[in-house]
């Protein structure tokens, strides 16, 4: 038998490594959550989300973090900072769910929207060769690993004719000092 | 009036899809006395992406940029992308409110952070820097019988404890800036809600979702254009436009300029050295309409 339904949970008494967590590094505190919902009353993309910012909050509190690392919500977010702007306790979720995000790339957990995932994966794989992120290089890479070439291919068109694309994007000179953010970031990310 | 010598972050879009709009910032900031000088060696502020995956990737990459301004001899710098900025001053508030923070950075790019440059996004120089009269002062073709919608979306004021300017909620520095140019702006919603910019390409059913709330705001509040300080909000509310307006059966065909643009036209300058002619949705009929191409 599991917990007895009519046991009521005390989320303050409840073991949370990732509340703790969140405490040590950033000095989020979610026990400061008056669960008002400001967060999720105008979040941007909350009509779609699985769970929308203040349940993510209590899901923190539980201690879930299987959950929010394989939600849906952990990739549509749009970082657009309003939960952050509009908290009365000031609680960082766009940071909660960077943390979370970057924890289960390093776990290797898939992301729930392949293609969000993979977009930014090439773009800060062209930053470290070049620098700097070239608009047609990246697409076309994007179209080469999802195969949907044909997805879009009217705007470029079009995108094209207004003189608008500029396959001649510059790089950072100094490409070198670039790289090597990108050598500490990750060894520091690891232990 | 002497110079006023300010940093220069372009970031990625101005050198590409958005090339109007650094012209247009560029020749605009001239007639007002601002040099912008830009940013030796600049890299990419590494968007929603690196932040997304590797926070600590997305700080050095600002890091870098922001030590570059501060071997430039120079104690601001301005960039007219609101993702930039955000990225660029969410950094700088980092870097100086954690000193082990701060001291684990200098060491990992080599130079020294303890004094950081001020970092604006354009629209502040603009408004704090220049002042709406002198912005009025320069003004030679009022842009008379626009009634526009000033659209801020979701990086430009927020968090305002990052961002410190204008208001979160109603922003107003671009309807000023608009209203000194001899403009109408609408009172409308949307002002700063968020467009779905960061996945303009991977995720595209949201874009259509989000832009298109936004589009049908600006369309109820009686708007002519919609006017932008920030590429993605460009880009995305413009090439979208078309499957948003598929996905609601309602035609928009809302022009979607930056204000350095519509600044310049107020300045005398043309629509083609705007580059006016290059956006999908083309404002010309409408600058023509209004007597001012």
């Amino acid at each position: 038998m599991g917990p007895d339904f009519h046991t009521t949970i005390r989320l303050e008494r409840l073991e949370s490594p990732l509340k703790r967590e969140l405490k040590d590094l950033f000095g989020i505190d979610v026990d400061t959550c008056l669960e008002c919902g400001k967060c999720s009353g105008g979040c941007s993309n909350g009509h779609v989300f699985d769970y929308t910012p203040r349940k993510i909050v209590q899901l923190v509190k539980l201690g879930a973090e299987e959950t929010l690392m394989k939600m849906d919500a952990l990739w549509i977010c749009l970082s657009c900072q309003l939960c952050l702007d509009r908290c009365p306790s000031g609680i960082d979720i766009p940071r909660i769910l960077d943390y979370l995000r970057g924890k289960a790339r390093m776990k290797r957990i898939p992301a729930r929207r392949p293609a969000i995932g993979l977009f930014h994966e090439l773009m800060i794989e062209q930053i470290r060769k070049t620098g700097r992120v070239s608009e047609v290089g990246l697409m076309l890479r994007f179209k080469a690993a999802t195969g949907e070439y044909m997805k879009d291919a009217g705007i470029g068109v079009k995108l094209f004719l207004k003189g608008k694309l500029n396959p001649f994007s510059p790089s950072v000179k100094n490409v070198e000092e670039v790289r090597r953010l990108y050598d500490s970031a990750s060894k520091r990310t690891k232990t | 009036m002497t110079p006023m010598d300010i940093a220069y972050y372009p970031g990625c879009s101005l050198h590409g899809i958005a090339r109007e709009y650094g012209r247009s910032a560029a020749l605009v900031c001239r007639r007002l006395g601002i040099r912008l000088v830009e940013v030796e060696d600049w890299n990419c502020c590494g968007a929603t992406a690196a932040h997304s995956l590797d926070r600590e990737l997305a700080l050095g990459l600002n890091a870098r940029n922001l030590s570059i301004v501060n071997r430039m001899n120079l104690d601001r710098v301005t960039t007219p992308c609101a993702g930039c900025f955000s990225r660029m001053k969410g950094c700088s508030h980092e870097l100086s409110n954690s000193k082990e923070m701060r001291e684990g950075m200098e060491k990992r790019i080599g130079a020294p952070l303890a004094k950081l440059p001020e970092v604006s996004h354009l629209l502040q120089v603009m408004t704090e820097s220049v002042g709406l009269k002198g912005l009025a002062d320069a003004v030679v073709r009022p842009l008379k019988g626009l009634r526009l919608a000033a659209y801020y979306g979701c990086l430009l004021t927020r968090p305002r404890a990052i961002a410190r300017f204008d208001d979160p909620e109603q922003p107003t520095s671009m309807d000023h800036i608009l209203r000194a140019m001899g403009a109408d702006t609408v009172r409308w919603s949307h002002k700063a809600e968020c467009c779905g910019g960061a996945f303009a390409a991977s995720q595209t059913d949201i874009v259509v979702d989000l832009g298109g709330q936004v589009l049908e705001a600006a369309r109820q509040a009686g708007a002519d254009a919609l006017v932008v300080a920030c590429p993605m909000c460009q880009v995305n509310l413009d090439t979208r436009q078309q499957a948003i307006e598929e996905a609601r059966s309602v035609r928009y065909n809302l022009p979607v300029t930056y204000f350095t643009q519509l600044m310049g036209m107020a300045y005398g300058f043309s629509s083609r050295q705007m580059g006016l002619d290059r956006m999908l949705i083309s404002p010309l009929p409408l600058l023509r309409r209004a007597g001012l191409d």
